[in-house]
C-alpha cells in the first residue's frame, strides 16, 4: 500500500472515529437527566483522541494509527452503550480510556527502544507467575470468579491482564530460536500458570491462555502434532471438569439447552439472546433496547445490548472491526524480520482473537460462555489499559521493522 | 522445505516457516470469525422469531404498551374487545360482559393472560407475522397497531345461552354441523373481564369457580349422553340389530353389581329404538358387554375421546377408559352407558352432536373465522380442514332417527319445538359430588341441521327436566335471529 493511500485511510477511519461523538450528543440531547456532564465528556474524549492521534500521526515516525483509531472507535461504541446503561460506569471508563490511550503512546516507545534489549525466559515467566499468584493469595470474588486486587478498599484491578502480556513475552523469548529446549519444563511452566489461574476460578482464562501457547508453539516450532496433542489434552481435561466441577456443567448445560431452565441457569444465555433477536436488522435504535433485562450487561454481555439497538448489521460490522485488528496484527508479525518481535505480535494478536471470539461466540450461544471481557467495549480499567498497551507493542514492533528497512 | 534448505541459512528456513505458520494461523482465525458471523446470520434467520415471541421475553410486555391490541369481533362483525388510547395509557375494554369472560379471558400485566387473549397474543399484537415485506412495511409506517381477529361465535347468542345458565354451574357449545365453526361457547359462571384486575382475589377464591372455561377444560362424566358413542358401536358392528328385540328387568345384574334403569322403565320387551328413547341402563350396559371393551375403545376413540384435539386454545383430553388390571365387566358394562370411568369436555360431546348431524364426518371445531392485518391482508384458519369419517352416512342417519325420537316421544320431549323437528339425547350422570350432572346433546332441524349443541348443567339433576328446555330455547332463539336477518 503506497503511503498516499494509506494517508487517506488514516485520515478517513480518523473521521470515522470522530462522528461517533455525534451518538453522546444524541443522547444527552435525548435523555435530559443525563445533564451537560455527557457533553463535556464528549468533548473530552476528542481532545484526548485527537492529542494521541496527531502524537502517533506526526510525531511518531511510520506509526500504525489503525491500531489507535480503530480501538478507539470500539471504545467510543463501548462508552455509547455505557453511557446508556449506567452514566457512572460511563465517567469511569473515559478515564480508563484517557490512561489507556496515552499507555499506547508510552508503550510503542518503550516497544520501540527496549524490547530487543530484554529478552529473558526466566524473568517473564517469574512476572508472569508472581501477576497470577497475588490473586491467588489476596484476591477477592467478582462474578464467579477470585481474580480481583483491591488495593485500599477502592482501587481494583486484575493482574491476570497484565500477566498475559508477560506470558507472551515468555513464549516469544523462549521459543525464539524455532525449537524446544526443553520441552519437559517449558510444560511444566505453562501448565503451573494454567493451575493458578484455575485456582482463582478464571477458567475462561486458563483457556485463553492455553491455546495462546498452543497457537505460539505451533508457530515457532512448525509442529502439527503438539497442536494436536494439546487440543486433545483440553479436550479431555474440559470433559473431566464437565463430571468434576459444578460450575463448568451449569455452563455447558445451559448453552445446550438454555431454555430448559430460563429463569435458573439458562438465565444469562436467554435474556442475551432475546437481547439479539429483538435487535433485527436495523436494532431497535440507540436508548430504545432493554440493556437493563441482561445481566453483566455492562461487562460479558456487552455485545448482545450492543446488538439490541444497533442491529443485526451494527453486531456484523463489530465483528469485522476487531477482524480487522487480527489481520493488522497478523501483517505486523509477518513483516517482521525478528523472530523473537513476530512472535511477541502473533502472540499479542492470537490472544486478542481467542479472547474476541470466545466471548462473542459466548453470547451468541455458539460456544458456552465464559466470563472474558471483549476488549476495548467492555467495562473495566484492567482490561482497557492493558489492550491499549497490547497494541502499543504491536505499533512498537512495527515501527522498529520499518525502520530496519529504511535502514537497508 | 528442501528449496528453503538449499536456498540458505539456517535463519532463514525458520523465517519462512515461522512466516508460513502465522499465514495458517490467520486462516484458522478467518473461520473463526467467519462462524461467528455466520451464525449470527443463522440465528437471525432462523431463530429470532421463536424467541421473539417466547413467553419468557419480558419485551413482549414492553412492546404491548406501545402496540394498540387488536379488536375482537364476534361472526356478525359486533366488537367484543377492543383497545382504546387514551393518550397516556391504552385500555382494553371488553363490550360483551360476563358471557364472554371465561372464552376471552383477560390480558393484564399484573395477573397475566388467559383464554383467547392468550391464545391469539401473537396476532392480537401483530408479532406472529412471518412475512419479512409486511414486517418492513410495518417498520416503515411505524405501524403500532396488531391484527384484528374475527370470531365465529354470535353475540347474540352467546348471551342468550349465558343468560338461560344464569346462577347455575354448566356449560353450553355449539357448532355449526357442515364447518365445526363454534357458535355458542358458553362457561357459568362467568366474569367481566372489564373487573377482572380488581377482583382477582374474589374470582381466584370463588367457588363456582369463574376463571374455568368448562367448556375445553371442564371433565364430566357423560352419562347417558354417552349412548350415542355406543349406540354407533353397536350399529356398525352388528348388521341388522336394529330389528332384534331387548328385555329389561328393570335391572341388569355384572359380576355381583346391579345396574338400574330409571323407575319410568316399566320392564318388559324393547326393540333398539325404543330403548334408546327410554335410554333404558340395563340394555345399553348389556350392548356394551356384547361389544366388547375392544370394540367400544375404538368406536369411543374415532368420536375423539383419548386424543387431543387440534383447537385454537387448550382443551383438555377426554377419557375413555381401556383395557388395564381393574378391567371386569363391571367396568365395562358402566363405561358403556357413560359413567365408571368415562370423562368428556362439553366440547367433545357438542363434536359428537356433530359428527351425527354431518352424516357421520367429524369436523375439527375452530373458533377463529379470520385475521385481519390493518394493512388489509387476510389470513385464514386452516383448522378449517381438518376432517374426518367417523361413522357410516347409514349408521349416522339411524342414529339421528333414534335421536328424534327421544326428543317426539322419548326422555328429551322438554326440548321438542313445535316446528322444528329437534334431535338430541339427555344425560342424567351420576357423579360424586352430590346431585347428577343434567346433559342434553342434539341438533336442529334434524333432516338438515343448522346447529348442533351440548349443555351441561352440574348437579343439575335430569338432563330430560334441566339441560333439554335450555338447549331448546337456544335453538329457538337461533332460529328466531336467523330468520330475522
Amino acid at each position: 500500500m503506497s503511503p498516499q493511500i494509506e494517508n487517506i485511510y488514516n485520515k478517513s477511519a480518523a473521521v470515522f472515529a470522530i462522528t461517533g461523538i455525534v451518538n453522546f450528543l444524541l443522547l444527552s440531547y435525548f435523555n435530559k437527566a443525563l445533564g451537560l456532564g455527557i457533553f463535556y465528556s464528549a468533548l473530552i474524549f476528542l481532545a484526548v483522541f485527537f492529542l494521541c492521534y496527531i502524537v502517533n500521526y506526526k510525531f511518531i515516525e511510520s506509526s500504525d494509527t489503525y491500531l489507535f483509531i480503530i480501538p478507539s472507535l470500539l471504545v467510543e461504541l463501548g462508552l455509547t452503550m455505557l453511557c446508556r446503561i449506567n452514566p457512572d460506569l460511563f465517567k469511569r471508563q473515559l478515564l480508563f480510556y484517557i490512561a489507556g490511550s496515552f499507555l499506547f503512546i508510552f508503550s510503542t516507545l518503550l516497544t520501540k527502544y527496549f524490547i530487543k534489549k530484554i529478552n529473558s525466559p526466566m524473568l517473564f515467566f517469574i512476572l508472569t507467575f508472581i501477576f497470577l499468584l497475588l490473586p491467588v493469595l489476596f484476591g477477592v470474588e467478582r462474578g464467579g470468579a477470585r481474580n480481583w486486587i483491591l488495593i485500599n478498599g477502592y482501587f481494583s484491578f486484575q493482574p491476570s491482564e497484565i500477566a498475559k502480556l508477560f506470558y507472551v513475552f515468555y513464549l516469544a523469548s523462549n521459543l525464539r530460536e524455532g525449537r524446544i529446549e526443553k520441552l519437559h519444563r517449558l510444560v511444566l511452566e505453562i501448565f503451573s500458570i494454567i493451575v493458578l489461574l484455575i485456582l482463582t476460578r478464571d477458567l475462561g482464562g486458563a483457556m485463553l491462555f492455553y491455546l495462546t501457547a498452543l497457537f505460539m508453539i505451533f508457530i515457532a516450532t512448525s509442529r502439527y502434532d503438539y497442536f494436536l496433542l494439546g487440543f486433545i489434552v483440553i479436550v479431555l481435561l474440559g470433559g473431566a471438569s464437565f463430571y468434576r466441577m459444578p460450575y463448568v456443567r451449569a455452563r455447558v448445560l445451559a448453552w445446550l439447552d438454555p431454555w430448559q431452565d430460563v429463569p435458573g441457569r439458562g438465565y444469562q444465555i436467554a435474556q442475551s439472546l432475546f437481547a439479539i433477536a429483538q435487535g433485527g436488522f436495523f436494532g431497535t435504535g440507540l436508548g430504545l433496547g432493554h440493556p437493563d433485562y441482561i445481566p453483566a450487561v455492562a461487562t460479558d454481555f456487552i455485545f448482545s445490548a450492543f446488538t439490541e439497538e444497533f442491529g443485526f448489521l451494527g453486531g456484523q460490522a463489530l465483528i469485522l472491526l476487531y477482524f480487522l485488528l487480527v489481520y493488522r496484527g497478523v501483517r505486523i508479525s509477518l513483516f517482521s524480520k525478528d523472530p523473537y518481535l513476530s512472535l511477541i505480535s502473533a502472540g499479542l494478536t492470537v490472544f486478542f482473537g481467542l479472547q474476541v471470539f470466545t466471548i462473542i461466540g459466548g453470547v451468541i450461544k455458539l460456544i458456552p460462555v465464559t466470563g472474558v471481557t471483549l476488549p476495548f467495549m467492555s467495562y473495566g480499567g484492567s482490561s482497557m489499559v492493558i489492550s491499549f498497551t497490547a497494541f502499543g507493542v504491536l505499533n512498537g514492533v512495527w515501527i522498529s521493522t520499518r525502520r530496519e528497512e529504511v535502514m537497508e | 522445505m528442501d528449496i528453503y534448505e538449499t536456498g540458505g541459512g539456517d535463519g532463514i528456513i525458520k523465517m519462512n516457516n515461522l512466516k508460513k505458520n502465522i499465514k495458517t494461523t490467520f486462516y484458522i482465525f478467518c473461520l473463526l470469525f467467519l462462524s461467528l458471523m455466520s451464525y449470527l446470520t443463522y440465528f437471525q434467520l432462523y431463530e429470532r422469531q421463536k424467541l421473539i415471541e417466547s413467553s419468557y421475553n419480558r419485551r413482549l410486555w414492553e412492546q404491548e404498551s406501545k402496540i394498540k391490541r387488536g379488536t375482537i369481533y364476534d361472526r356478525n362483525g359486533v366488537t367484543l374487545a377492543e383497545t382504546i388510547d387514551l393518550g397516556t395509557e391504552k385500555k382494553r375494554i371488553y363490550i360483551s360482559g360476563e358471557a364472554f369472560g371465561p372464552l376471552l379471558g383477560y390480558s393484564s400485566m399484573k395477573i397475566g393472560r388467559s383464554g383467547l387473549e392468550s391464545a391469539l397474543n401473537g396476532e392480537l399484537l401483530g408479532i406472529a407475522q412471518k412475512e419479512p415485506l409486511s414486517l418492513l412495511r410495518q417498520k416503515i409506517y411505524g405501524l403500532s397497531q396488531g391484527n384484528d381477529v374475527y370470531l365465529t361465535v354470535d353475540a347474540e347468542l352467546q348471551k342468550k345461552a349465558y343468560s338461560l345458565l344464569e346462577g347455575k354451574r354448566g356449560a353450553v357449545v355449539a357448532l355449526e354441523p357442515e364447518t365445526g365453526a363454534v357458535l355458542i361457547m358458553v362457561s357459568s359462571p362467568g366474569f367481566d373481564s372489564n373487573k377482572v384486575e380488581e377482583q382477582w382475589e374474589k374470582l381466584k377464591g370463588d367457588r363456582g369457580l369463574p376463571l374455568l372455561n368448562r367448556a375445553l377444560t371442564g371433565l364430566y362424566p357423560p352419562g347417558s349422553a354417552f349412548k350415542v358413542v355406543t349406540l354407533s358401536g353397536v350399529l356398525e358392528n352388528f348388521t341388522g340389530i336394529e330389528k332384534e328385540k331387548f328385555e329389561t328387568k328393570g335391572y341388569i345384574k355384572v359380576g355381583g353389581r346391579v345396574i338400574k334403569d330409571d323407575n319410568s322403565i316399566k320392564p318388559g320387551e324393547y326393540s333398539l329404538k325404543e330403548a334408546f328413547a327410554v335410554s333404558s341402563n340395563a340394555i345399553f350396559a348389556g350392548l356394551g358387554l356384547r361389544l366388547g371393551r375392544d370394540k367400544l375403545l375404538k368406536i369411543a376413540g374415532d368420536f375423539g375421546f383419548n386424543s387431543k384435539i387440534p383447537f385454537e386454545m387448550y382443551v383438555k383430553k377426554s377419557q375413555f377408559p381401556g383395557h388395564s388390571l381393574m378391567d371386569s365387566d363391571v367396568q365395562l358394562a358402566e363405561d358403556s352407558i357413560g359413567q365408571g370411568k368415562v370423562l368428556t369436555t362439553p366440547l367433545l360431546m357438542a363434536s359428537i352432536a356433530q359428527i351425527i348431524a354431518n352424516h357421520g364426518v367429524y369436523h375439527s371445531p375452530y373458533i377463529i373465522d379470520k385475521v385481519k392485518t390493518p394493512l388489509g391482508q387476510v389470513k385464514v384458519n386452516n383448522l378449517r380442514t381438518v376432517r374426518k369419517t367417523v361413522i357410516s352416512p347409514q349408521t349416522a342417519d339411524i342414529v339421528r332417527d333414534y335421536m328424534v325420537e327421544v326428543v317426539e316421544k322419548g326422555t328429551g320431549k322438554a326440548a321438542r319445538m313445535k316446528d322444528i323437528k329437534v334431535a338430541g339425547k339427555t344425560g342424567t350422570a351420576e357423579n360424586p359430588h352430590g346431585e347428577p350432572h343434567s346433559w342434553f346433546i342434539g341438533f336442529a332441524p334434524a333432516q338438515d341441521p343448522a346447529i348442533a349443541i351440548a349443555v351441561i348443567v352440574e348437579n343439575g339433576g335430569s338432563g330430560g327436566k334441566v339441560a333439554a328446555p335450555i338447549a331448546r330455547e337456544i335453538i329457538e332463539y337461533y332460529f328466531k335471529i336467523r330468520n330475522r336477518k
